[in-house]
């Protein structure tokens, strides 16, 4: 099997001087010892990445779209994280911005060196994120918290050329149940930066979180985000994504179902349009018997765009009795659009349901013309299937006016 | 339920070999001289030298293929393989000329029995060459050739010299440079335009040396409007080393043609088989790969449709049953580049004991062109605890006017199935056989009648024990 597109070398970028990193080392001396070494570690990593010309994890991807090569600095991380929280007082749970955590409970974090990436292929990504996170949040509920009302997190990025690396931590103590959204937008809409986000997950015993991401950066920006999921005993996990924004996306989702009965959802709506360019890759990973994951991405598609979904999901010996479904859809609304879909199983145990399923269609012919002939323009009428094609994944989010408002931003993203 | 248990596979009915002197003997290991010597030994033109010789070269440029595939290639010992073994036989009309130590194998395998059966014609491949050729007369006025490749390309030079190379080239794969390279034997056939065969034409490969490598060659040509079908079953004797089978299948079907190529595949499992096959569809021509993998120790083998011409219509149907020490890595490609075309891809596989099945697909549908379809369905059984299934498809669609659907699942045997036929007085070995009869089943109707029922008692002897 021949691949398509052959990554290229990894170009020297700004990052990877010696100088840039000690300049930013200094402004951050003031980091205990072990945060320095860490950083520096891996910094030096960057540097030592061999690039497999034939790296299957980037397979189809235009992987030059998603360097480093023209970041020209770092941005301010002041005000990159907003939050919007008015019950995280620190009772029932506790939001920080990290760089709060590092300056005053450093060991809260100890654990970072420690924790993986979803390693699906950004290797780079995650350790320029480690290297050079300056913002970042730490989400912890205390065990049978449960807050009332979503917590709000925004991230934003803007200036042209200049990279942010934002690096998240959310620990749910067993029983605790929390719905967190967040929100990643520019700041302005004529210049385009380059947002690298790193997300570790731990859902404890029985605890049930809700993490929902609308991302609409500018249309000149890039997206990297990558998380990694890990769900213990019974909790259940629901991760949905909103993507409506940035010029490229790379988006590296890993969930891994360590303990007996936890549950994953991973579900993700996509409109590209013009020359966007979404890339993306998951994995469920079932390590424990009686586990249930179900994957759903959908992914409509007009003029150039672009979507690459590569998914795996993957289930050990011992993770008997697995109910495990991947689905991705795409819907192409123009010629020129270009879905690739890799839809994978890798399965080693027997007592187990595990399905995929991938489809690339139009829209029916049928659905638009019943629409057509109640005098509906066609422009509406493909808006209002695209709308009823996101409908099964949206609806999922359930909360009445972030369901309304995120309906609205997509309606929204169409006119523009 | 799962009980473990070895399983015993029934190979028995080709594991046999004779000691053969061979006349020809191109050494172990692979060199220039190696190439020189079979091009001598076959007589062949300069231009075919040269083919080999940048095969040759292609192969040794080209990486291993392991940073997708598993590393059980790196165990291949290239240097220690024969590359061409021959007993200056001449492929021989009739099956009293055939030598009698060659004619013994093949009694075993059923050669005559099948010709009685009135197949349309029957070439058998002993290690590099044909040993034994015949066909149907009528068959012959007709217009028809079946030969070997290196008859085909002696006698019929302008028919094969236009389309040999022309739909693998031998850059394609790392295996498929080496089989240009080395490569001798397998079929040549051509039907004219508008000859419809009602018989299937046969083939028989066999391995019958240690540390040998087969590298046949096959180029099928139906003319405008004409259907033929083509099968080939493969064996090989269980010895200590390991044993590599490289082939290349070219299939043309010009305006109108029809094939149907049909393989069963039951090397002993010490045989790497790694097989490049693909075929070129023409304007409404349809072409069908009907393939079946129960024995080798790793099997890679993705047989493709190129839909050229409007209308075509490409079809892959398989079944890889993965015992113990096994890994079936089969696959199919379809790639449209005409209006209009169809593919249909159905995949099975069942793995027993520590097996591992894996099915690779690739689906390509380029925006410029419309109204494309492509069904793809993968099902995987897995009978005990410790056996193993990937599936990997990469599908690339744009255009509006396309559509893809592709599906895979993964179950075992349910204990209720299991338990129904038990009360009604079934051991569960049979219960388990039947339920993995039933799952294949509908693939089987698909087969022409001998094949379905051999297939059938196959799969019974591999589920023998499989549980407990």
């Amino acid at each position: 099997m021949s691949l398509s597109s052959t990554p290229p070398e990894p170009e020297p970028s700004l990052l990877s001087s010696e100088s840039f990193f000690d300049e930013f080392a200094d402004k951050r001396s003031w980091e205990p010892g072990w945060l320095a070494d860490f950083r520096r570690e891996n910094w030096e990593k960057t540097k030592q990445l061999t690039t497999n010309l034939k790296d299957d994890r980037w397979r189809f991807s235009p992987k030059a779209r998603f360097g480093y090569k023209a970041v020209s600095g770092l941005a301010q991380s002041e005000d990159s994280i907003v939050f919007d929280a008015p019950e995280a007082n620190g009772k029932t749970a506790t939001l920080e911005q990290l760089d709060r955590i590092l300056l005053q409970e450093p060991n809260l974090l100890i654990d970072l060196p420690n924790l993986a990436g979803p390693n699906l292929g950004a290797d780079q990504s995650f350790h320029l994120a480690r290297a050079f996170a300056e913002a970042g949040f730490y989400l912890r509920v205390g065990k049978n918290q449960k807050p009332d009302s979503p917590l709000f997190v925004d991230h934003s990025t803007n200036c042209e050329g200049l990279a942010r690396f934002h690096l998240n931590v959310i620990e749910l103590e067993p029983f605790s149940e929390v719905t967190l959204v967040e929100r990643i937008s520019s700041t302005n809409s004529d210049s385009g930066g380059l947002l690298t986000n790193l997300t570790h997950v731990k859902a404890g015993e029985g605890s049930k979180l809700t993490r929902i991401i609308i991302q609409e950066m500018n249309q000149h920006s890039s997206f990297h985000n990558l998380e990694n999921i890990e769900v213990q005993k019974n909790a259940i996990m629901c991760n949905l994504a909103i993507h409506l924004g940035s010029a490229q996306t790379r988006v590296e989702s890993k969930g891994s179902l360590t303990e007996a009965g936890a549950e994953f959802e991973n579900l993700s709506v996509t409109l590209a349009t013009k020359k966007q360019l979404f890339d993306q890759r998951t994995m469920q990973h079932h390590l424990a018997a009686n586990g249930k994951s179900t994957l759903t991405f959908k992914n409509a598609l007009a003029d150039q765009a672009k979507t690459i979904f590569s998914g795996l999901i993957k289930v050990e010996n011992e993770a008997q009795q697995t109910n495990s479904y991947q689905t991705n859809r795409n819907l192409l609304l123009s010629n020129e659009a270009k879905a690739d879909s890799m839809p994978g199983l890798e399965i080693l145990a027997n007592e187990v349901k595990c399905s995929h399923g991938a489809t690339t269609s139009k829209i029916d012919d049928q659905e638009l013309f019943y629409l057509l002939s109640r005098g509906i323009s066609r422009a509406v009428a493909e808006r209002l299937i695209i709308l009823g094609f996101f409908e099964e994944v949206i609806e999922k989010i359930g909360m009445q006016d972030q369901l309304a408002d995120v309906r609205e931003r997509i309606a929204n993203s169409f006119t523009e | 339920m799962t009980t473990e248990a070895n399983v015993n596979i029934d190979r028995e009915k080709g594991n046999f070999h004779f000691n053969t002197n061979y006349a020809y003997d191109a050494g172990t290991g692979l060199s220039e001289d190696a190439v020189r010597y079979i091009s001598e030994v076959k007589e062949e033109e300069p231009w075919m030298l040269g083919f080999r010789m940048k095969g040759l070269s292609i192969f040794e440029k080209k990486p291993m293929p392991t940073h997708w595939a598993t590393k059980d290639l790196e165990n291949i010992n290239f240097d220690v393989i024969r590359y061409y073994l021959a007993k200056g036989q001449k492929p021989s009309r009739t099956w009293d000329e055939v030598p009698d130590d060659i004619k013994n194998t093949f009694e075993r395998l059923g050669i005559p029995e099948q010709e009685r059966k009135f197949l349309a014609g029957v070439e058998a491949q002993f290690d590099s060459e044909a040993a034994y050729s015949r066909m149907k007369d009528d068959l012959e006025e007709k217009g028809v050739i079946f030969v070997g490749s290196t008859e085909g390309l002696k006698d019929h030079p302008e028919i094969f010299k236009k389309w040999f190379g022309k739909v693998i080239p031998t850059s394609d794969n790392k295996f498929s440079a080496l089989n240009s390279a080395v490569f001798s034997g397998g079929s040549f056939i051509y039907i004219p335009p508008g000859v419809k065969l009602e018989q299937p034409l046969q083939a028989y490969f066999r391995i019958n040396a240690e540390n040998f490598g087969q590298f046949e060659r096959t180029l099928i040509i139906a003319d405008e409007g004409s259907e033929v079908t083509y099968m080939e079953g493969c064996t090989a004797p269980k010895f200590e080393t390991s044993t590599l089978h490289s082939a290349v299948v070219e299939l043309v079907a010009l305006p109108g043609a029809k094939i149907q190529y049909i393989t069963v595949q039951n090397w002993s499992n010490n045989v790497f088989n790694l097989v490049t096959k693909r075929a070129l569809a023409h304007e409404e021509a349809e072409v069908r790969w009907i393939d079946c993998n129960i024995g080798s120790r790793l099997t890679m083998k993705y047989p493709g449709v190129i839909l050229k011409g409007r209308k075509a219509r490409g079809e892959v149907l398989s079944i890889a049953l993965a015992n113990e020490g096994q890994h079936q890595d089969t696959g199919a490609k379809m790639v449209h580049a005409a209006d209009e075309t169809t593919s249909n891809v159905i995949a099975k596989s069942i793995s027993i004991g520590k097996g591992r099945s894996s099915y690779r697909g690739l689906v390509q549908i380029p925006g410029h062109f419309k109204h494309c379809r492509n069904n793809t369905e993968c099902d995987a059984l897995l009978i005990n605890s410790e056996s193993e299934t990937d599936t990997y498809p990469a599908i690339t669609v744009q255009g509006s006017e396309n559509s893809v659907q592709h599906e895979a699942s993964v179950s075992k045997v349910s204990a209720e199935q299991i338990f129904y036929m038990q009360q009604r007085g079934m051991n569960e070995g049979e219960a388990m056989s039947l339920c993995v009869n039933g799952f294949v089943n509908d693939l089987i109707r698909e087969f022409p009648m001998e094949y379905s029922v051999e297939l059938k008692r196959l799969i019974d002897l591999e589920m023998e024990d499989s549980v407990g």
